[in-house]
């Protein structure tokens, strides 16, 4: 094993983790993007007046944080196909994740929401503003300036739970890596490759959060 | 009902793997997070960059890379283990990380003066270590140790991609081979629901049970 070897097959690598890469990354940002507005939607179910829709939001939040995000997703993509409705991996992957990460932002979101003083929302109704408008531009600008920082741990832990869609037949990083080490016999460089790209995902990310929160702080 | 009755015997024989897997790995992983928090401390001008970099790694990759870099990988440079060896190998190396951030927070929570005031009564380090500060920190941890515990068991699952006879893998081999989808997957999960409120559970009864000597000291 010399070192000029494994470097060329290092980059020989490059092109298809690339590929890999791109996939999780735009999985993971469709989830956490429908999350995000599905997240919006159980928290208000379960601050609302009735019984029934505050009971369902806990049982939702409770199912898909208390399993494993395999086991959901195992379950959106083969329990339709075994009813005779086939979906493709990736969509049943889109869906997964985004179902199971509004549990989570439903959580990180409510504290948000909670934090606002109700003088504002009484202060938007004397303005005319609608119920509408109230969330819109006066509740959900504040709620994503207090919760940033969890958003972003919740964005990082949705680009490493999406590692598990490659049981699910998507080409995501860790297929491509798992087609890699059964083609070239060397799983330990492939699978630490796949491991760096994570890894530079979730550090660039985690720098950016950072970055973003700087700014917020200074201008508030 | 008759079709999930009867899926009773061989899920309760993966329930029992699955606990075994993720307490026993959850549980040399909160030793081993403890260790090296207590290191940490100890040594810091020495430790913090490894550790740094050490929790930096294991936080920035999915545990599934962990665990194919640990069953597929390592037996390149010789090191060989079973499935159920890689897994619980792996998940402890990967839940030591979070248990060590756990701890520094509960070392942290503690008010700095404690330290001091040890200090100036003679109270050696070791023992303000382990009769002042361990106490205090172990009960602020509590709630976060056992939302770990219920992280390890469900990461538990991806274990099954690597064949340890878990609930996961249980549940797909009755799958694959009845082709029956429904009964089994939705007993998968009210058997990972039913493990995590047990936990989360039994975390609240804890510190029920260590409140009251939190308050006299």
């Amino acid at each position: 094993m010399n070192p000029p070897d494994l470097l060329a097959r290092c980059l020989g690598y490059l092109p298809q983790l690339l590929d890999g890469a791109i996939t999780t990354l735009w999985l993971s940002a469709i989830a956490v993007a429908c999350g995000f507005f599905a997240g919006i939607f159980i928290y208000m179910m379960s601050a609302s007046k009735s019984r029934m829709l505050a009971t369902a939001a806990r049982v939702y939040v409770s199912l898909f944080r208390g399993t494993p995000v395999l086991a959901q997703l195992l379950v959106f993509y083969y329990v339709p196909s075994g009813l005779g409705w086939a979906i493709p991996g990736v969509v049943a992957a889109a869906v997964g994740l985004s179902m199971n990460t509004a549990a989570y932002q439903s959580q990180i979101l409510g504290a948000g929401f909670r934090a606002i003083p109700r003088g504002q929302i009484e202060a938007a109704q004397t303005f005319n503003l609608t119920r509408r408008q109230a969330l819109w531009h006066v509740e959900i600008p504040q709620v994503i300036a207090l919760t940033l920082p969890a958003l972003v741990s919740e964005m990082i832990d949705i680009v490493k739970a999406s590692a598990v869609v490659s049981v699910i037949a998507v080409t995501d990083l860790m297929r491509v890596g798992q087609q890699l080490s059964s083609v070239s016999y060397r799983p330990l460089e492939v699978y630490t490759l796949a491991a760096c790209f994570y890894l530079a995902i979730t550090s660039l990310l985690s720098l950016a959060g950072r970055g973003i929160e700087r700014r917020v702080a200074r201008r508030t | 009902m008759n079709s999930f009755l009867s899926l009773i015997p061989r899920f309760a024989d993966a329930i029992l793997v699955t606990l075994e897997v993720s307490l026993l790995a959850a549980f040399i992983g909160a030793l081993g997070g403890f260790v090296l928090n207590a290191l940490r401390l100890r040594f810091p001008r020495w430790l913090a960059a490894p550790y740094r970099v050490y929790v930096w790694l294991v936080r920035g990759t999915p545990y599934l890379s962990q665990l194919v870099i640990v069953y597929f990988g390592l037996p390149v440079i010789g090191i060989t283990m079973t499935a159920v060896q890689a897994t619980i190998v792996s998940l402890a190396f990967y839940s030591a990380a979070y248990f060590a951030e756990i701890f520094r927070a509960g070392w942290a929570s503690i008010p700095r003066g404690h330290g001091e005031a040890a200090r100036a009564f003679g109270i050696s380090r070791w023992a303000a270590f382990r009769s002042i500060e361990m106490p205090q920190a172990i009960a602020f941890a509590i709630p976060l140790l056992a939302n770990q515990t219920i992280l390890v068991i469900k990461e538990s699952a991806v274990a099954s991609i690597i064949t340890v006879p878990e609930l996961t893998m249980t549940a797909s081999d009755i799958v694959s081979s009845t082709y029956t989808y429904i009964a089994p997957y939705a007993m998968l999960i009210v058997c990972y629901w039913l493990l995590t409120q047990c936990i989360a559970l039994a975390a609240q009864w804890a510190q029920v049970l260590i409140a009251p000597s939190r308050k006299t000291s």
